[in-house]
Formats: C-alpha cells, structure tokens, sequence
C-alpha cells in the first residue's frame, strides 16, 4: 500500500522564548493505507501533538508532513478545513458532542454548511448511527446517553465525510473497560473496512487489536513496532 | 441542520444570554423610535401651535413712510393707488403662486373714534375670523357674532364700567357688548373689537383697511417668497414676514429633533457595545465548540455566519420588539407631549428595525472575527 501519512522531521514548540515547551523532537516516520497504529507514551510524550498536527489543526514549528498527497505546510486556512472535512476523521477522549444538540444533530452538525436537503442529511446521519449500533436512540440528547454512546455518536460524526484517516485521542479513556472494548471493536471493524487508525492509548490491552505501535518519549520515537498479524501479543509493550 | 438552525438551537440553549443581547438593542430602538416618533409628531403639532398662533405676514400701506421721507410726487400711480389698502386686497394677496400655502388673510382697520364719551381705540375684524386670528383670546361673554355687536378689551370695558350685555353709543349708532376680553398685555386691551363692517362705516372709509394679517401654512414655508409675491401683488404695501416667529419656529423644532437624536444615537451605541460584549463573552465561553466546528471541517466563513445568525436573529427580534414598543410608548406618551391624536411613525419604526440590524450585526463582527481565528487546537484542549 502506498504511504497516506509521510512525517519527515517534524518538531513542535509551544510557547515564545521566556516560556518554551517542545512537545515534537525531529518526528520522521510514514504510515501506509491500512494501517492500525497505536500510539503509546507517558504523559507530555507528545502524543496529542501529533495527533493534532497529522489532523491539520495546527502547523509544526519545523518539518514536513503529507498526508493522503496533501502538503500540508502550504495550505491557506481554507484549504486546511477543507482537508480537515474530508481526510481526517477525529474522536476526542471526551466525546466532545454539543450538548444542545440530539445524537442525530451532533452527527449532522459537519454536514451543516452543506448544500444538502436537511432530510437527506437526516438519512445520512441515521444511517451512520445504526452503523454504529445507536438505532432509535436518533433523538437523545448528550446527556440522555450513556458515555460509550456518546463516543458511538462521536464515531458516527467523525465518519460524515468517510475520511480515509481516523484520528483518535484516548477514545476509550472516560470509559469502563467493558465499554471500552466495544468501542475498540468498532474501531477494528472500521480498520477491517480499510480505514487507516491512529489511536492514542494509554491501554495495553488495546495493542491486541493494532498492526503497528509507536512509542513517545520525550516528543521523540522510542520504539516503533510493526506486528504480523493484527494479534499480536499485548507484551509486546 | 445548516448554520441557521445551528444558531437557533443554540440561542435557544442560551436563552437569558440571548435576552441580555438583545436587551441593548432593544433599550436602543425602543428609545429610538419613541423618541423619534414623539418629536416628529412634535413638529407637526408645534407646527399646528405655531400656525395656530397667527399670522407670520404683515401687509400694511407704505403711503406713511413714503410720504414723509419723498413727498407724494415720488410716487408712481399705481402706488398712489395702494397706498391705502381695501378689503379687494385680499384678493390680489389670493392671487400670488403660493396661494396654496395661504390659510388665511385677515384684514383689520383701526381708528380712534368716540365711544359713549371717550375717545378710544376701534378695531375691526370679521368677526368670523376671530376664533382663528387671535386663538388665544379669552372673551367672557361671546365673540362678535354679527353687526352691531362689540367685545371691549380690559381696560376699555373698565374705562367704560361696561359688561356683556352692556350698550356702546357712538354717534347715533348703540352697539351691544357680547363680550369682555381676558386682560392680554398687548394693545387691544384698551380697544373696542367689532366687526369690520361697522368700524369701515363709523371711520367713513367703505371698504377701507389699515393692515392685513397673513398666516402662511409654514412646514418648510419659503415666507421669504410668499413676502417677494405678495409685494409684487400690492406694489404700494409694505409686506413684512414676522422673523421672529418663523426662525424661533425653526430653532424650537431643530433643538427637539437634534435633542432625539443625541439621545437615541447614544442609547443605541450602548446597545451595540452590549451586543459586543455579550458576544464575545459567548465566544469565549463556547472556545470548545468552535474549536469541534473547526476540527470536523467548518470554514472560518462558516464560524463567522454562525455567530452572524444568532446575532442576527437576536437583533431581528429585539428590534420588532423594540420597535413595537417605540411605538406603543410614543402613542401612550404622546398626550403628555401635546400631540392630539397621535399616529404611528412608520418610517422610524422602520428605520429603528434597519438600524438594530445593523447595530447588532456590526456589533457581532469583532467577536466573530476572534471566534474565526481561534485555534482549534487551544480550543480542543480547554475542553
Ligand atoms: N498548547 C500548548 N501550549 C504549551 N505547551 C503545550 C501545549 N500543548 C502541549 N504542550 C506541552 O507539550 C508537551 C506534549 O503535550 P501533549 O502533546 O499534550 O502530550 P500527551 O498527549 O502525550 O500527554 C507537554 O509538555 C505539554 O505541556
Ligand atoms: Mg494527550
């Protein structure tokens, strides 16, 4: 498969000179389409950084990153959004839905600048939630809902514009693991239908499902591992 | 779901902020609009006190002042001719192009002629036109009705010791007095009012006039035309706007519409500010979801026309409201203010719902602007 994440050089520091904090050292690595990474590291690794900067919500202070052909050094603030909408597909540790809004509303809310009829964003946003397994529960609002619904919702947001990259920022860390393993078979499924993930984890247990692990520390690579088959061992950490 | 009802829904979530919003602009169009409906119905009825406080336009024979500084021969005949005016004046005054701008013309003829032993003052006016000559006159009794009648100024029925119902002898002629006037402080105290008719055949001088009074309809009168037209009819008269009236009519309608407007203009300003404020309160509080907005694909455009709308939709309710209410105050206060029967404004109604709009809109774009260029990142975090 080819590359659809291309990381070359990559640093990131926050902050002017009297308070500097460098979250990225000389990040380099290429992810191919299909692939299910997880990425691992103490906190202040640097994992949410990059998570934010292979989704195009903020620029390195140094480096290349291309993603899916794009260069996204070079794009205006428009053209950012745009790639945004339709390559990156993002799922927050905190759900991050609008809690005014019902689960069909919050899936409909990246289709509302659209030009669409409201009823076929509708059936869009139904259909995404019963992919997700939230059929008949179209019309709750946030908090009528339980948090591993919640994160199905988000899912189901995250997917309006099938996005080939998924990016997700410690989806299972607000819940049990019961329901956090749900939430992980639901991300398997979307990798066995040939979305590539990159999930922050501080779970061992969710390397199970992955094809590679990248290990932070320090905003630098300490360990990247490529596995067989999807199964590999959970030691492996 | 587009960013309209995005807006809406999360007005309705927010629903005292979006009164708090709106409650600026309403405040401003509110006064606005009453303000400015009170004094432009103002205008008209100081206008109507105004008009109805007489005449603006003094016509009186120029034979006097000529004939003492050049002497008779300087004058050509026709002037000779008006040198003396006649009741047919009135209708050369009614000939000049801005008739239509004419309510009335009075004529009056004064002379000092023997009343039941005493030499007093006459002045005789059609008694018709009393009511609307002198409006402020208050006659204890009855105007002048009909020949024969007279009504004594203060002073002349003191002079007198005449009431109503009394009897007036001048020469062989008894005139019957309908009414005693009010003390007024002006001349007329001291006269004998009766009809025109009758002073014209006490004096001998059929038809004869000593002035005329003019009262131009005067919403934007050109008096300084309708004096030019009304000298080019009567060549011989000298015709004189009364200045005063008219520029203290100008000062005292100017002063309450710059009054209205001042204070509207700051109310409104303060809405604005409000309308500022409280939006940018709500970016700041709401830096979370914009940051989710950005990061599932939201153009900067489409953040802007999020807050766009639900100002926009703020300032739309608030304004009608306003607006509404501008009115029903206007109306409600009007009595206070003088005007009889009030009407609606309709053009600062519609201008005050223009001007909220607009206000609240302007008002929006600074925290719309901040809203668009947060980063989602700093956005994403503060959740
Ligand atoms: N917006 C920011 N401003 C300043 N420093 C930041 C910001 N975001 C992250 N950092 C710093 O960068 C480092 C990496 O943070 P982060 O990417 O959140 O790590 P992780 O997600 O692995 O916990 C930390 O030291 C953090 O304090
Ligand atoms: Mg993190």
């Amino acid at each position: 498969m080819e590359d659809i994440i291309h990381l070359k050089d990559v640093s990131m520091t926050y902050g002017r000179n009297g308070t500097r904090a460098t979250a990225l050292r000389g990040l380099s690595f290429d992810i191919r389409g299909g692939e299910y990474v997880v990425i691992t590291g103490e906190s202040g690794a640097g994992k949410s950084t990059l998570l934010t900067i292979l989704g195009g919500l903020q620029v390195p202070t140094e480096g290349t990153v291309r993603i899916n052909g794009v260069e996204l050094a070079g794009l205006p603030a428009d053209g950012m959004a745009d790639f945004r909408r339709e390559t990156i597909g993002f799922v927050f540790q905190a759900y991050n839905l609008l809690p005014y809004l019902t689960a069909r509303e919050n899936v409909m809310v990246p289709m509302s600048p659209e030009r669409v009829s409201p009823r076929e964003k509708a059936e869009r946003a139904d259909a995404l939630l019963a992919a997700v397994g939230l059929s008949g529960k179209e019309d709750r609002l946030p908090s009528q809902l339980s948090g591993g619904e919640c994160q199905r919702v988000a899912i189901a947001r995250s997917l309006v514009h099938d996005p080939p990259v998924l990016l997700a920022d410690e989806p299972t860390g607000n819940l049990d693991s019961a329901t956090g393993e749900q939430i992980l078979d639901l991300f398997s499924s979307l990798h066995g239908r040939g979305k590539t993930v990159l999930m922050v984890t501080h779970n061992r247990a969710n390397l199970s499902r992955a094809t590679r692990s990248i290990r932070l520390r320090d905003g630098e690579v300490e360990e990247d591992r490529e596995f067989r088959s999807s199964r590999a061992e959970s030691a492996a950490v | 779901m587009n960013i309209r009802k995005l807006a809406w829904k999360n007005l309705l979530r927010r629903k005292s902020r979006a009164v708090f919003t709106g409650l600026g602009i309403f405040l401003g169009i509110a006064t606005f609009v009453a303000i400015s409906s009170i004094t432009s119905q103002m205008e008209g009825a100081v206008q109507d006190q105004l008009d109805r406080f007489g005449a603006n336009i003094v016509v009186t024979p120029r034979t006097e002042q000529l004939s003492l500084g050049f002497g008779d021969i300087a004058l050509g005949g026709t002037e000779v001719a008006h040198s003396r005016l006649t009741m047919s004046d009135k209708e050369r005054i009614m000939s000049i192009r801005h008739r239509d701008r004419i309510r009335s013309i009075v004529p009056y003829l004064l002379t000092a002629t023997d009343a039941s032993g005493k030499n007093l003052v006459w002045m005789g006016l059609p008694g018709a036109d009393m009511a609307t000559a002198r409006p402020w006159w208050k006659i204890n009794g009855s105007p002048v009705r009909k020949r024969g009648e007279v009504v004594l100024g203060a002073e002349a029925a003191a002079a007198l010791d005449k009431g109503p119902g009394g009897t007036v002898s001048a020469g062989s002629r008894q005139f019957r007095v309908a009414g005693v006037l009010a003390p007024t402080g002006e001349k007329e105290d001291g006269m004998i009012i009766a009809e025109i008719a009758d002073v014209q055949s006490l004096s001998k001088r059929a038809g004869g006039v000593t002035y005329f009074e003019v009262a131009a309809l005067c919403k934007d009168c050109p008096v300084e035309d309708i004096v030019a037209q009304i000298g080019q009819a009567l060549p011989g008269a000298r015709v004189s706007a009364i200045r005063q009236v008219v520029e203290s009519r100008k000062a005292a309608v100017d002063q309450l519409r710059r009054l209205g407007f001042g204070v509207s203009a700051i109310v409104l300003l303060i809405g604005g500010l409000l309308v500022l404020v409280t939006v940018m309160g709500g970016v700041q509080e709401r830096t979370g979801e914009i940051g989710v907005l950005r990061a599932v694909g939201f153009r900067r455009r489409a953040i802007f026309s999020l807050l766009f709308w639900e100002t926009g939709w703020v300032s739309l309710h608030a304004s009608f409201l306003g607006a509404a209410t501008g009115i029903a105050v206007a109306f409600l206060a009007s009595p206070s203010f003088g005007i009889g029967n009030p009407g609606i404004a309709v053009s600062p109604a519609l201008l005050g719902v223009a001007a909220g709009l607009t206000l609240g809109l302007l008002g929006a774009v600074p925290p719309a602007r901040r809203a668009a260029a947060l980063s989602p990142t700093e956005a994403i975090r503060s959740l």
